[in-house]
C-alpha cells in the first residue's frame, strides 16, 4: 500500500473533521495509506505570511514540506488553499537564491528543505494514483440517476505551471467531473463551471461582494442543471455553499431550498457504505434527505458471484 | 496628472522588491482583469488598473484601498497573461507593501495572532466536533505540539512580521 502524508491544514480538522474522517476511511480500501504529518501547521493561509513577506511564506510552507521529506512521503491535502500555497512555495524555491535564504531561516529550527516530496490534492490522488476503475470496484451504492453540479475551486487550477498534476484545460476542468461520474451519477455542464464561489479573502474583506459572486454561480447551477447536490473538492467552497445558501434564502434572494453540498470524499465514503454520522455529519444545510437517498437499498450494487 | 519619473522608479522598485518582479512587462491589455473574480465582484484596484496606478508612480496615494485584500489569490490572471507579468504577484507585492506599512484591516489581525499562537490561521477548539465523528479530540498538528509551535514562532519572529511588533 502506498503511504502518503495527510496534510490537514486548518478548516478540515477544526471545522469539518467529518471531511478528514471521510478521507481517512476511503483511502485504505483504495490502496493508499494516509500517514500523519506530526506538527504540521497552517500552510500558511494567503492572508497571513504570504501577505507580508515572500521568504517568510516560503519558510513556513517549506517547514511543513520537510515533515513529509523526513518520512520520505509525498503530501496529500484536501484543502485547495493549502494545495495552492504549498505548491507555489515549492515553485518559488526552485530559485536557488531564494532556496538558500529560506534554508538559512530553516537552519534556526534545525530543518532543511530538499524538495523531495511532491504536493498532491486528494482529487489528484484519487484520479491519478487510485484511478476511476478502482473507485468503481469499491462502490457499495450506485449513484445512477443523481444529478451533481461540480465545484472544483480555484487553487487546483491556476497557475498551472506550479502544479504537479494539471487539468487538460484549467478553464474547463474535468477531474472532479470524472470522479463524480465514476459513482454512476450524472454531471451536467453549467456555464459558470469554473467561476469563483467568493469564499476566501474576498469574503473576509467584503461579505456583500462575496455573496454577489456566490449568487451568480448558484443561480447558474440551479437554472441550468437543477442539481440534486453540489460536490466540491475545495473545503473553502464547501463552507461557502453550506454557509451562504441559508443567508440568501433568509434574505429572500433565492426562492428554492438550499442545494445540499458534499465534499467529494464524503460523497465517495457514502457510496462506499461508510457511516454518515462519521463521514458526513457537520453542516448547516440539512443533508439527511440526500444521504438517505445515496444509501438507499435500491441503490445497493449486487455483488458479482 | 503630473508624471514624475522618480515616483515611478520608486513604485516599481518597491513592487519588485516585494515579489512583483515582472511588473514592467505589462502592456495594459487587460486580459488579467477580464478573468479576475475580484474585479467582477467590484473591487476597483486589482490587476490591470492596479498595475496602471503603480506604473504611474502612485503608491502612497492608493495605500488605503482595500482591493488587494479582496484578491482571491486564484491566479486566473497569471494563467491568462500573455506577457508573463504574473499579475497576482504584483497584487500581493502591493498587499505586502500595505501590510509592512500597517495599512491593513484590523479583521486580519486575528488570523495573524492565531498563526503565531497555534500555528493555524483558523483555530477553534475542535474537540467536540472531532469526538462526534469518531476522531481523536486533538489534531496531530502544531496546535497540540509545543515543539512545532516554537518552530513556527521562531520563523515568524525572525521575519518581517516579527519586526512589525504584531505579537
Amino acid at each position: 500500500m502506498e503511504k502518503i502524508g495527510l496534510y490537514l491544514g486548518c478548516n478540515i480538522p477544526m471545522k469539518a473533521p467529518d471531511i478528514e474522517q471521510s478521507i481517512r476511511q476511503i483511502m485504505p480500501p483504495l490502496g493508499i495509506e494516509p500517514v500523519d504529518l506530526q506538527g504540521a501547521s497552517c500552510c500558511p493561509a494567503w492572508g497571513t505570511a504570504p501577505s507580508f513577506d515572500l521568504n517568510n511564506w516560503c519558510a513556513i510552507s517549506s517547514r511543513n514540506i520537510t515533515i513529509a521529506e523526513e518520512q520520505e512521503v509525498d503530501i496529500m491535502t484536501g484543502c485547495n488553499s493549502c494545495f495552492g500555497v504549498l505548491s507555489e512555495a515549492k515553485h518559488f524555491l526552485n530559485d536557488p537564491e531564494r532556496r538558500k535564504a529560506v534554508n538559512t531561516s530553516l537552519a534556526a529550527i534545525n530543518r532543511e528543505f530538499k524538495g523531495t516530496s511532491d504536493i498532491y490534492h486528494v482529487a489528484h490522488v484519487l484520479h491519478k494514483k487510485v484511478g476511476l476503475e478502482k473507485i468503481r470496484e469499491n462502490l457499495k451504492y450506485s449513484l445512477a440517476g443523481l444529478k451533481i453540479a461540480v465545484q472544483t475551486g480555484c487553487h487546483t487550477l491556476w497557475p498551472s505551471d506550479v502544479y504537479k498534476v494539471k487539468e487538460e484545460n484549467p478553464f474547463y476542468p474535468s477531474i472532479l467531473r470524472d470522479l463524480c461520474e465514476a459513482t454512476g451519477a450524472t454531471v451536467p455542464h453549467y456555464s459558470r463551471l469554473e467561476s469563483c464561489c467568493g469564499m476566501g479573502g474576498m469574503r473576509s474583506t467584503d461579505m456583500e461582494k462575496s455573496l454577489v459572486l456566490f449568487k451568480d454561480k448558484l443561480m447558474s447551477i440551479k437554472e441550468e442543471t437543477d442539481a440534486d447536490l453540489v460536490v466540491t473538492t475545495c473545503s473553502s467552497c464547501f463552507l461557502q455553499f453550506d454557509m451562504s445558501q441559508p443567508i440568501l434564502k433568509e434574505r429572500g434572494l433565492i426562492d428554492f431550498e438550499p442545494i445540499p453540498p458534499l465534499y467529494y470524499t464524503q460523497l465517495l465514503a457514502l457510496a462506499m457504505g461508510c457511516d454518515p454520522s462519521q463521514v458526513a455529519a457537520i453542516s448547516q444545510i440539512d443533508r439527511s434527505g440526500i444521504i438517505r437517498e445515496i444509501q438507499s437499498e435500491k441503490r445497493l450494487i449486487k455483488e458479482v458471484a | 496628472m503630473i508624471i514624475d519619473q522618480q515616483k515611478i522608479d520608486e513604485a516599481v522598485s518597491t513592487i519588485v522588491g516585494y515579489g512583483g518582479q515582472n511588473i514592467l512587462n505589462c502592456i495594459q491589455c487587460g486580459a488579467c482583469s477580464s478573468v479576475c473574480p475580484g474585479i467582477k465582484a467590484g473591487f476597483p484596484l486589482l490587476c490591470r488598473n492596479l498595475i496602471r496606478h503603480l506604473l504611474n508612480g502612485e503608491l502612497e496615494e492608493i495605500i488605503e484601498d482595500s482591493s488587494s485584500w479582496g484578491c482571491q489569490a486564484c491566479n486566473r490572471c497569471t494563467e491568462i497573461c500573455p506577457r508573463d507579468v504574473r499579475p497576482q504577484e504584483v497584487v500581493f507585492a502591493f498587499r505586502r507593501y500595505q501590510a509592512n506599512e500597517l495599512a491593513f484591516s484590523t479583521s486580519s489581525v486575528t488570523s495573524q495572532m492565531n498563526l503565531y499562537e497555534t500555528g493555524h490561521a483558523v483555530f477553534t477548539d475542535p474537540s467536540a466536533l472531532r469526538k462526534q465523528v469518531g476522531l481523536p479530540e486533538t489534531t496531530p498538528t502544531s496546535a497540540y505540539d509545543d515543539k512545532a509551535k516554537e518552530e513556527i514562532q521562531t520563523l515568524i519572529n525572525n521575519g518581517p512580521m516579527g519586526e512589525l511588533g504584531l505579537f
